[in-house]
Parts: structure tokens; C-alpha cells; sequence
């Protein structure tokens, strides 16, 4: 019995010890492996590093695999990875649903993320202090040269901070302008002929309200993004040019928000958050709805479901001022913790955004294609294109569009967070909108210490 | 010194050493059988409160590999700063007095109605106040959500065809809704184990008290509140305490779930606060400054409230 219990204690204390000295080495493994990953570029190296007999297994957490309506696609693309390059070359994908904060609280757990699918705004927060990477520090230089030659300059412009890429544009959209051919109809008005500007939309959206009872227009409040391409549609910023001070409360700012605030106190907003208006659009009983092209796929299902026609219009501007639309969508960005990681990284990216990559976001989730030329080649989506009119109106808009702000590191998520909260506040309620924005913007400034 | 007398002190030392040995183990020896139990109250509580109280002295994104920078007092001033504290503290203490009703007033009124039932009617009432308890948060928020929709919602719908309302409401992004329907939900959640702990509470009153107020000719009314809620009220006093110290936590899942502190912040509470702090900021530090002051008050609570239980609880034995 003694001799048993001998035993057990040794293997206690070997475990013990093993499992101490093992947390002690890991920030010297993770360091060495950053410390190695920078010196790499050759790409013999690259490739031996990947072993098809032995798969090496990448996370990638994707904020589309939580949307219905994007779910299969981005599954598509990932599975469509698996089984062609991934099995020739060593790689497999694991796609983790994310919430746009899962990833942040896995860093922090100590679990491996290696691909975000991330947001352009908080971008600049997560390369200071989330142990993202620079494409150039660990991807062959050539290699890089030749996928980013394929993109339109100002895509790949998005994701880059102090001239290096720690983000690679994905998945990609403007807002257009949904419509629901059933309620236009029903309210004497043409759906092939949207309006224009911000005044002809509440027009139609009063006759909508008035013929049907049902809510002309919808833009929630807490979009996250369609916001600024409001108020830089009528002229105004959200931030100064060097990013050092919020300037959302200009004349031109509020008269902006002021217009859209019209649809609330008129009756005809649809309201809600964003989550709430998509599925009174899905339902039938919104008219008009400024969303991304990213729930182009789900809306058409919708529209068949419910026996009705999707139409799209450009968004709508001030006047005779052409809108200035944002573009929502993600990055990529990239945190490998070895070479070979690095490298698996780098076979998954080209991949998703190469032509076929591009094919399946763009056909089955609805984004757009960052490789303009595949959309007039009839191997990849010349096709679909033309039998989905609607993306050309994304298309068309992307020659006037302006990145989101990227809100500066440190104080990124507070910033954008009280940005959103003021524009809530004054468009869904009875406040203020000078008074709440010129109080949002205070805080900010406070935050950016100007 | 005579040899035999040497003899015997020799003797007689060994036995008070060995006396001395046995009489300190026999008062170590329940303290052995406490250490596990003290070992894992220090590494899962003791410690972790200590972490939080050094934390909330350093600016931290909790990423591995990164070093906490002493920052001193700063989070504690940038808290008060910050533009959701106050109202979040506003809220706390909303849901707190909210919750009540759920968790005391409703839950004593029901278990009492339902005692005197017989049989399976009895049981079957109760498992029907017990079925939100054991329901999963997530399932009961998207139930809502489904109920509550701004213009699919059946409540709407009812609202409008019954002529209450002349629009939709959006009840989750309405600041003069939001917080009522957390409350709302986290209540309806919370009467089914408050009814729990009332019925059982009820068994134990000895029901000749009953016999004899009946024979003096006390109403049903009158015995309830001279009888049943004298000799509840050591139950009472547990329920109010633990509804005043976890409100906040229980009404956590359906603010993440259904509106997400929101709209601009009116309905987060200082638990939500904490949680958005440490994973949407990632400043622990911060998060870590919140902690320790809610602790530090809600500790505050926690005894005035056992001194007012020792003081007003009744006990009948």
C-alpha cells in the first residue's frame, strides 16, 4: 500500500512539475516563433515547411458564419479550401462562428487565433496590442506583389497602417437601397425607379406608410456603418483628416442626421435595431431598406419565399450631390504563432481572395468582388451578375465610396461606441440631435486628449 | 541525585514530550481535514479578489505575453469619467428595487395560495411557476425577441388590432421600455425558485398554529399576515438578501441578449458595464476598478442587510 501510494505521489509531482515548467516556456516558444516567422521570406523553405501527411490545422474566425444568410456561403468557401488546396498542400481550415468578440476573448484566453475575419474600424486597436501581423513582415514579398496586383488600390489602401498591410480587404459592400416591389406597388409607385435623393425617399416612404400602413423606409440607428456615409454624403467627416479630433457636429453633420431623424418623427421609419429591421424587411412589411450587398443572398430567398420582387437602388444623396457611400465588410488579419503557421495562412488567403474565392463570396453571400475583372470574364461571375442586376448598383457606387473611419488605437472601441450611442440617442428619440452629437464629441475629443 | 529518582524524571519527561506530541496533533488534526477546503476557498475566491484589487491599480489588455503598466489611481478617476457609469449605477439600483416584487412579494403570495391545494393540482401549479426557472437564458431571450418584435411581434400586432397603441413599439430599442422588459423577463424568470424556497418554507410551519387561530376565529387574511408571514420571515430575510446582491447578475444574460446595454447605454447595469470593459475594451484594468468598487459597496449591503435579518427574522424554535 505504502508503495502504491509512493507511486502516485511521484507521478502528482511529475505532473506537477511538467505542467509549471511547461507555463514557464511558453512565452519563450511564442517568442522565438516571432522572432524566427520575421526572418522568413524564401520560398522553398515556405513550402517544405506544409506536409500533406500531416495537415496542419488554422482557425478562422468568421463573423458571416453567425449570419443566416451568410452562413453557407462562407462554409462553401471554407469546405471548397479543404478539400482542393488544403488537402494538396497540408492545410486545414477551421472556421469558428464569431460574434465580433469571440476572437478578442480567445487572444486572451491564450487560445491560437490565426485569421480574423475583422472590421476596419477597431483595426488600428488590434495590430498595437493584439499580437496581429504585418503581411509584409511575414508573407514572401513576391508572392504578396502579385495577389495585391490583382486589387483595386484603394481596397488594399483600407487595411493598411504606417504603409504596412496588417489587414487584407475581404469580404467587401456598399449600402444600396432594398425594395420591396409588393409595397411600391401597392402605393402607386414604380419599384424599377428608386428614388434618388434623401427628399424623393421620404416622399415615397410617407405614400408607402399612407397606401399600406406599413413602414416605408429602414436604416437602424445602431447600423455601425451606413452612418457616416450619411454625413459624408451631405459633406461633413467624422473625424479630422490626421484623426487627431472628432468634427462630426458641423453644420453639415447635424443638418444630415437632422434628414434622417425626418423619417422617425414623420411614422414612417422602420424601427428597431439593425437585427429587428432585417427581419421586418424579410417579413414583407418594410418598403425601402439601406443595408449591405452582404444580405443580398438571404433577401432574395425572402422575396421568393413571400411571393415578392428585390429591387435595389443606389443610395441616396443631398440634392444634386452624388451620396458618398462607406464600405462595410472585413479584412483579413493574420496573427501566426510559427513559420509553418504562416505559411498554411498564406495558401488559405490566396485562395479565398483569388478568382474562385471571390466567385463564391460574391454568388452565394453577396459581396463584392475586390478582383473587379472576374466580374466581366464568363468563367467566374459575368453571368451571375447579369442575372443579378443589383450588384452592378454596388458595383457602380464603389467609384465614390470612402473607407469607414478607423477610430485610432488606444481609445477605438470607446470612441466608436459613444459615436454610435449619440447617434441612437438623436435619431430615435425626441433629444437634440446638435445637443447629443456636440456632447458625443466632446467625450471624444476628451478620449483623444485634443 | 539518586539513581532511581534520575530514573523516573527521565521517565516521566519522555511521557509529557510524548503527551505534548499526541495533544498537538489532537489539536491540529481538524484543521487538517479543513485545509483542502481553505486551499481551494484561497485559490478560487481569495485569490482572484486580491488579483482583482492589484489589477485595478494597472492599465491591462489581458492578452498573453504583454506586461500590466502601473497606472496608479487613474482608472479609478477614468470611471467616474466615463459616460455609461453613473447610469449604469442608476440601473443597478432600478433593477434591484424591479426585481423585488419577483423575487419576494409575488413568490410568498403564490406559494401561500398554492399550499392549501391538495394533490396534483398542487404539483401541477408548481411545476408550471417552476418551468421559466429551468428554461435556458438564451431560449427565453429569443422567445421575447420573437413576442416583443417592433412590427412581426405578436404583442405589437395585439397592442394595434386592440386599439391600445396607434404604432409599433420597439420595445428593446425604446429607452422608456428597455429596462421594464429586462426587468420583465429577469422577474418572470426569478418567481418559480423564490416560490420554491417559500412552499418549503411553508411546510415546516407547524399547522396546529393554524388549528388554533382558526378555532379563535382569525380569517384567512388575518393568519396570513399575523402568522405565516411572522414565521416566513427568517425566508424572507434570506430572499430579499439574495435578491438584492444578485439582481444585477440575474437580469446580465437577457441586457447581452436583447439589447446589449443599449439604446445609448440606458439599460446596462454595472455587471454589463464590467463585462464591456474587460472583453470589448480590453482594459482590466478598468473592469478591475468597477469590480473592487462593487464590491466594496455591495460588501457594505451584504452586512447591513444580515444585521436588519438578525434584527426583524423570527424564528420559531
Amino acid at each position: 500500500m505504502k508503495k502504491m501510494n509512493k507511486i502516485i505521489s511521484t507521478i502528482i509531482i511529475v505532473a506537477l512539475f511538467t505542467s509549471l515548467t511547461a507555463c514557464g516556456a511558453k512565452p519563450d516558444t511564442a517568442a522565438s516563433d516571432a522572432a524566427t516567422s520575421s526572418d522568413h521570406t524564401q520560398q522553398e523553405e515556405k513550402e517544405s515547411l506544409l506536409d500533406p501527411a500531416n495537415p496542419i490545422k488554422v482557425t478562422f474566425y468568421s463573423y458571416s458564419l453567425g449570419y443566416p444568410t451568410m452562413k453557407s456561403g462562407m462554409e462553401h468557401l471554407i469546405n471548397q479550401f479543404n478539400d482542393s488546396i488544403g488537402k494538396e498542400k497540408g492545410v486545414v481550415v477551421e472556421g469558428v462562428v464569431d460574434d465580433y468578440t469571440k476572437w478578442k476573448t480567445d487572444v486572451q484566453a491564450g487560445n491560437q487565433v490565426d485569421i480574423v475575419q475583422h472590421t476596419f474600424s477597431t483595426l488600428d486597436n488590434s495590430a498595437q496590442s493584439l499580437g496581429f501581423k504585418a503581411y509584409e513582415d511575414i508573407f514572401p514579398d513576391d508572392e504578396l506583389k502579385e495577389q495585391f496586383a490583382a486589387f483595386t488600390s484603394n481596397a488594399l489602401s483600407l487595411g493598411q497602417i504606417q504603409g504596412k498591410t496588417y489587414g487584407l480587404a475581404f469580404t467587401f459592400s456598399t449600402p444600396i437601397l432594398y425594395i420591396n416591389s409588393k409595397l411600391f406597388e401597392d402605393a402607386g409607385l414604380d419599384p424599377t425607379k428608386p428614388p434618388k435623393t434623401w427628399d424623393e425617399t421620404l416622399a415615397a416612404a410617407k405614400t408607402i406608410k399612407e397606401a399600406t400602413g406599413k413602414d416605408g423606409f429602414g436604416l437602424a440607428p445602431d447600423n455601425g456603418w451606413t452612418t457616416e456615409g450619411i454625413l459624408f454624403s451631405n459633406g461633413a467627416n467624422v473625424l479630422n483628416d490626421d484623426q487627431t479630433k472628432a468634427v462630426f457636429t458641423s453644420d453639415e453633420g447635424v443638418e444630415a442626421l437632422e434628414m434622417w431623424k425626418a423619417f422617425y418623427t414623420a411614422g414612417v421609419a422602420g424601427l428597431g435595431t439593425d437585427k429587428d429591421l432585417m427581419q421586418e424587411f424579410s417579413a414583407g412589411n418594410l418598403a425601402m431598406y439601406l443595408q449591405s450587398t452582404s444580405l443580398y443572398s438571404g433577401f432574395k430567398e425572402a422575396a421568393e419565399a413571400g411571393g415578392w420582387t428585390l429591387y435595389g437602388g443606389e443610395m441616396p444623396g443631398f440634392g444634386d450631390k452624388p451620396s458618398v457611400p462607406v464600405n462595410s465588410g472585413s479584412c483579413l488579419a493574420v496573427r501566426p504563432d510559427s513559420d509553418q503557421k504562416a505559411a498554411a495562412i498564406w495558401e488559405f488567403i490566396k485562395f479565398v481572395t483569388g478568382k474562385e474565392g471571390y466567385t463564391i463570396i460574391t454568388s452565394e453571400i453577396g459581396y463584392l468582388p475586390l478582383r473587379t475583372d472576374i466580374t466581366d470574364d464568363p468563367a467566374y461571375l459575368k453571368d451571375y451578375i447579369d442575372q443579378n442586376p443589383i450588384l452592378r448598383t454596388n458595383l457602380n457606387q464603389l467609384t465614390r465610396m470612402r473607407p469607414v473611419t478607423i477610430w485610432p488605437g488606444d481609445v477605438a472601441t470607446e470612441a466608436s461606441a459613444i459615436f454610435m450611442d449619440a447617434t441612437v440617442q438623436s435619431i430615435s428619440t425626441d433629444a437634440d440631435v446638435k445637443k447629443v452629437m456636440a456632447k458625443a464629441q466632446d467625450q471624444i475629443n476628451d478620449l483623444l486628449g485634443s | 541525585m539518586d539513581p532511581i529518582i534520575a530514573n523516573d524524571l527521565m521517565t516521566y519527561g519522555k511521557t509529557v514530550k510524548k503527551d505534548r506530541k499526541t495533544q498537538w496533533f489532537q489539536y491540529v488534526k481538524p484543521y487538517l481535514f479543513l485545509l483542502p477546503a481553505i486551499a481551494i476557498i484561497i485559490f478560487w475566491v481569495y485569490k482572484p479578489l486580491l488579483q482583482t484589487l492589484q489589477y485595478s491599480l494597472y492599465k491591462w489588455s489581458m492578452v498573453p505575453g504583454t506586461q500590466p503598466e502601473y497606472v496608479g489611481l487613474a482608472n479609478f478617476t477614468k470611471l467616474f469619467k466615463n459616460k455609461d457609469f453613473i447610469p449604469a449605477l442608476k440601473n443597478t439600483v432600478i433593477y434591484i428595487a424591479g426585481m423585488l416584487p419577483f423575487s419576494v412579494v409575488l413568490p410568498l403570495f403564490i406559494a401561500a395560495a398554492t399550499h392549501d391545494l391538495a394533490g396534483k393540482a398542487k404539483n401541477l401549479y408548481r411545476a408550471l411557476i417552476f418551468v421559466p426557472m429551468i428554461m435556458p437564458p438564451v431560449a427565453v431571450a429569443i422567445i421575447f425577441q420573437w413576442l416583443l418584435h417592433p412590427s412581426n411581434g405578436l404583442v405589437n400586432h395585439l397592442l394595434l388590432t386592440w386599439g391600445i397603441t396607434s404604432d409599433n413599439i420597439a420595445f428593446f430599442a425604446n429607452e422608456a421600455f428597455a429596462k421594464t422588459m429586462i426587468i420583465l423577463i429577469s422577474g418572470w424568470k426569478m418567481i418559480g425558485f423564490s416560490t420554491l424556497m417559500f412552499s418549503s418554507a411553508l411546510s415546516n410551519i407547524d399547522f396546529q398554529y393554524y388549528e388554533a387561530a382558526k378555532l379563535d376565529g382569525a380569517g384567512s387574511i388575518r393568519r396570513f399576515f399575523d402568522m405565516t408571514l411572522v414565521l416566513l420571515s427568517p425566508t424572507v430575510m434570506l430572499m430579499l438578501m439574495i435578491s438584492v446582491l444578485f439582481a444585477g447578475q440575474w437580469s446580465f444574460a437577457y441586457i447581452d441578449l436583447l439589447t446589449t446595454g443599449g439604446p445609448f447605454g440606458s439599460s446596462t447595469n454595472i455587471f454589463y458595464l464590467m463585462y464591456k470593459f474587460a472583453f470589448n475594451d480590453l482594459n482590466v484594468g478598468l473592469c478591475a476598478a468597477t469590480a473592487t468598487l462593487f464590491f466594496i459597496v455591495f460588501g457594505i449591503i451584504a452586512l447591513l442587510m444580515q444585521f436588519l435579518s438578525k434584527k426583524f427574522a423570527f424564528y420559531d424554535n
